[in-house]
């Protein structure tokens, strides 16, 4: 029934374009002001303001900006609460003019307003308004979200968790990025700093700077992008053209953090996570994952070097806390050849949430006094960053814009 | 003492001699100043711990006092709590009964009920004690413990809990208690320090100038009164604040000895299995992805090896196409803003996003990354 609806991939003339931008805007500060204009917007005292100005204006007045929770080098983070009711908090996430993108927006703050805006899921931090301030900051009005992350939930040593707990935090990272994907989203910065907690105990996914949709054929990608112990090794590879296999994979380490209480594949350089990955999963060939020698990267192991995948034993003595079906789940997610991997459906599909034990409902999860201090660490942070490590971390978020040039 | 002799018939009966020689091996205190007394619940008779070493070591073997011929234990043999002897056997059973028969008043509609619940109760303990259908009662209570087994269970360990709960709760109030106290402890040195320094203050100020001495110290002493003032409320309000947690919750029995009046159980519903998705779903209404589309472009890219082995998956294209293309046909922009914040199914949701990006001239802007 369907017929292939591209006929040229060549852009579109200006105009439309520029009408196109303008509908978005409209749109986006409809999405905020639900109950439209209570204020009757008037026009400021040095002169007439246009039509985007007051829509502005309007969903600016809508929130009260509180105290400040932290500052990064991208962003501030507000607490704030709506001027209507001061019981519905908000984190007001102010973009800092960026040295970088002197002319423009920052490239983070306009991949997380046009990836947010369009999911609304629970499990995904919900974008209530964007609205700017005089100094022509952008400010995104997020969900307010005080109970820590999931990281320093497994590093706090005085929350313990079960099988159960795990299997619920890793159901929510799942059906969000399940949701990502089934909306042509790529997140490519999962980890579990990203992974917030909400104060009903539910695991939301944050932080889309690094977010895009997915690609078109022939249209190269970055494989700079997701924190390094998550990056799958097609990326490390340097692939141009991946799918929603790399999410998984990072989703796969974070559900093995869960359960280690450690980090799974830490590094300290690309090619250590190289070797981390070939230590548990066994050495990249042509046998285990066809095509890998073409990859732009890829460099064959010697043959004394070349290593064996890890025995089902090691997974049982290390990951014991998921069970046989959670063991089988994370090899199906970290699988080398990202054609094999299991896809986000194919993650949900799986027995393992079946299984016994069944998932801890969310309200009587193990929580954190992380507060809300921890969420503004979390949200100020720019993508692809581990905190406390050397210059060499920040590499992640340097866009590739050769494809461009070309 | 005496009380206790004249009343514990089971025992020796001469007063100076009760506590101090074994009615077994008749050695004495005098003789052996270590000497310690036991009981067996079985039929509280007092022997000297050697001699329970001496006879039950080798297994259950009849008591030795004359008379008695009751098969005793060694496990079982411990020290006496209360020094009359019947009082000790009324405890024990007491507990026994307690331990059987613990239900609460929560458990009942009425407190009538409740009473007339404890008044069995009692009835039975009454009974135990004063061996009267001693057997009869025995095998009620063994019947009704083993059909209730689980009820007794549960309540036991709700009492537990409470008890565990209290404790903490007894442990936060005295540390609160400690805390007040070295509180005011500090607050009292803190304020004679300030005293002497505004007492040295006067007399500075009176050297200085020439002020009368009445007026500067009460200034001073005012100063001081509303430090502390403040100090103190500061301090009380912070331990308003600090909330107690308590409270568990109860469970409810069924009836085996027939007692009238008690609670129905309410079983909770039974939960759903869990949905991995969450009760989401996503469905392509306007149209249905074919496996192969027949074009140049789309099949190159299935089987470029640089597309391939990265894992791009030329289907989620397609699928991202289509979508782009025909997901339009279901918004209606005014439905859906009147939805957002109820809570807009997804397809909607993308839907409206696809429209809203205007299809293709977005994905070209997405290039760019």
């Amino acid at each position: 029934m369907a017929l292939s609806p591209l006929d040229s991939p060549k852009p579109v003339p200006n105009a439309a374009k520029t009408i196109t931008a303008k509908a978005k805007a409209l749109t986006l500060s409809n999405n905020a002001a639900s109950s439209p204009s209570t204020h009757a917007s008037t026009p400021s005292s040095d002169g007439p303001q246009d039509l985007s100005e007051q829509l502005n204006d309007q969903v600016r007045r809508k929130y009260v900006q509180g105290g400040r929770l932290g500052e990064g080098t991208y962003a501030i983070v507000y607490s704030g609460h709506l001027v209507s009711d001061p019981s519905t908090l908000v984190a007001i996430k102010k973009i800092k003019v960026n040295a970088e993108y002197k002319d423009g927006l920052a490239m983070d703050a306009v991949r997380e307003v046009k990836h947010l805006q369009e999911l609304s899921h629970p499990n995904i931090i919900k974008l209530h308004a964007v609205f700017s301030t005089r100094d022509q900051n952008l400010n995104l009005v997020l969900e307010h979200l005080p109970l820590g992350d999931l990281e320093t939930l497994w590093r706090n040593k005085d929350v313990s968790y079960g099988p159960a707990d795990i299997k619920a935090w890793a159901g929510m990272l799942a059906r969000a990025v399940w949701f990502c994907h089934e909306n042509f989203v790529l997140h490519r910065d999962i980890k579990g700093n990203n992974l917030l907690i909400a104060a009903d105990g539910s695991v939301k996914l944050a932080d889309f700077g690094l977010a895009r949709s997915f690609a078109d054929p022939y249209t190269k990608m970055s494989c700079n992008v997701i924190t390094r112990f998550y990056r799958p090794p097609e990326l490390l590879y340097g692939t141009r053209h991946y799918g929603g296999a790399v999410d998984v994979w990072s989703m796969g380490v974070v559900i093995a953090e869960l359960a280690l209480r450690e980090f799974f594949l830490p590094s300290e350089t690309e090619i250590e996570q190289l070797d981390r990955i070939a230590e548990v999963f066994g050495s990249p060939t042509e046998e285990n994952w066809p095509g890998v020698s073409k990859l732009d990267n890829y460099v064959p192991a010697a043959k004394e070097n070349l290593k064996r995948p890890q025995p089902l034993m090691y997974w049982k003595q290390r990951f014991g806390m998921l069970g046989d079906e959670g063991i089988d789940l994370i090899r199906y997610m970290c699988k080398l050849d990202p054609r094999s991997r299991a896809t986000a459906r194919q993650v949900l599909e799986h027995p393992y949430w079946m299984a016994a034990p069944r998932p801890t409902p969310k309200e009587k999860l193990p929580r954190n006094a992380g507060g809300a201090r921890k969420m503004a660490e979390d949200l100020k942070r720019k993508g692809g960053e581990v905190e406390g490590e050397g210059r060499a971390d920040k590499v992640a978020r340097k866009l590739d814009f050769s494809a461009l040039k070309r | 003492m005496s009380r206790t002799a004249q009343r514990n018939g089971a025992t020796s009966k001469r007063l100076a001699e009760d506590g101090d020689i074994c009615p077994v091996c008749k050695s004495s205190r005098y003789l052996n100043p270590n000497m310690r007394f036991l009981v067996n619940p079985e039929c509280y008779h007092k022997m000297c711990e050697s001699c329970v070493d001496r006879i039950f070591s080798h297994g259950p073997a009849p008591c030795p006092i004359a008379g008695c011929r009751r098969t005793l234990r060694k496990a079982r043999f411990r020290t006496q709590t209360f020094e009359d002897i019947q009082v000790e056997r009324e405890v024990d059973i007491r507990r026994r009964v307690a331990k059987v028969f613990n239900k609460r008043e929560d458990d009942f509609m009425t407190l009538k009920n409740y009473n007339d619940y404890l008044e069995q109760i009692e009835t039975i303990t009454w009974n135990l004690i004063n061996r009267e259908d001693v057997e009869e009662t025995e095998r009620k209570m063994a019947a009704y413990a083993e059909e209730n087994r689980k009820e007794i269970a549960r309540n036991e360990s709700t009492a537990i809990q409470e008890a565990l709960s209290r404790k903490a709760r007894e442990a936060e109030e005295l540390e609160l208690a400690q805390m007040k106290r070295e509180d005011a402890r500090q607050e009292d040195e803190v304020e004679r320090r300030r005293k002497a320094d505004a007492r040295k203050g006067v007399v500075n100020t009176q050297a200085k100038s020439g002020d009368d001495a009445a007026s500067i110290a009460r200034e001073g002493q005012k100063v001081v009164l509303k430090k502390s003032l403040a100090r103190r409320a500061a301090l009380e309000k912070q331990r308003d604040s600090d909330p107690f947690s308590s409270g568990t919750e109860n469970g409810e029995a069924s009836s085996g000895f027939t007692f009238t009046g008690l609670k129905k159980r309410v079983a909770p519903p039974p939960e759903k299995p869990y949905d991995p998705f969450g009760g989401w779903s996503v469905q392509r209404e306007y149209f249905v992805l074919q496996n192969h589309y027949d074009w140049d472009w789309l099949s190159q890219a299935r089987t470029n090896v640089a597309h391939t082995t990265g894992g791009y998956d030329v289907n989620d294209y397609c699928t991202r196409a289509l979508c782009d293309a025909f997901s339009g046909f279901g918004v209606f922009i005014e439905d859906e803003m009147a939805g957002k914040n109820v809570g807009s199914t997804p397809s909607i949701a993308t839907a409206a996003a696809t429209v809203v990006a205007g299809g293709k001239a977005d994905m070209h802007m997405d290039d760019v990354f």
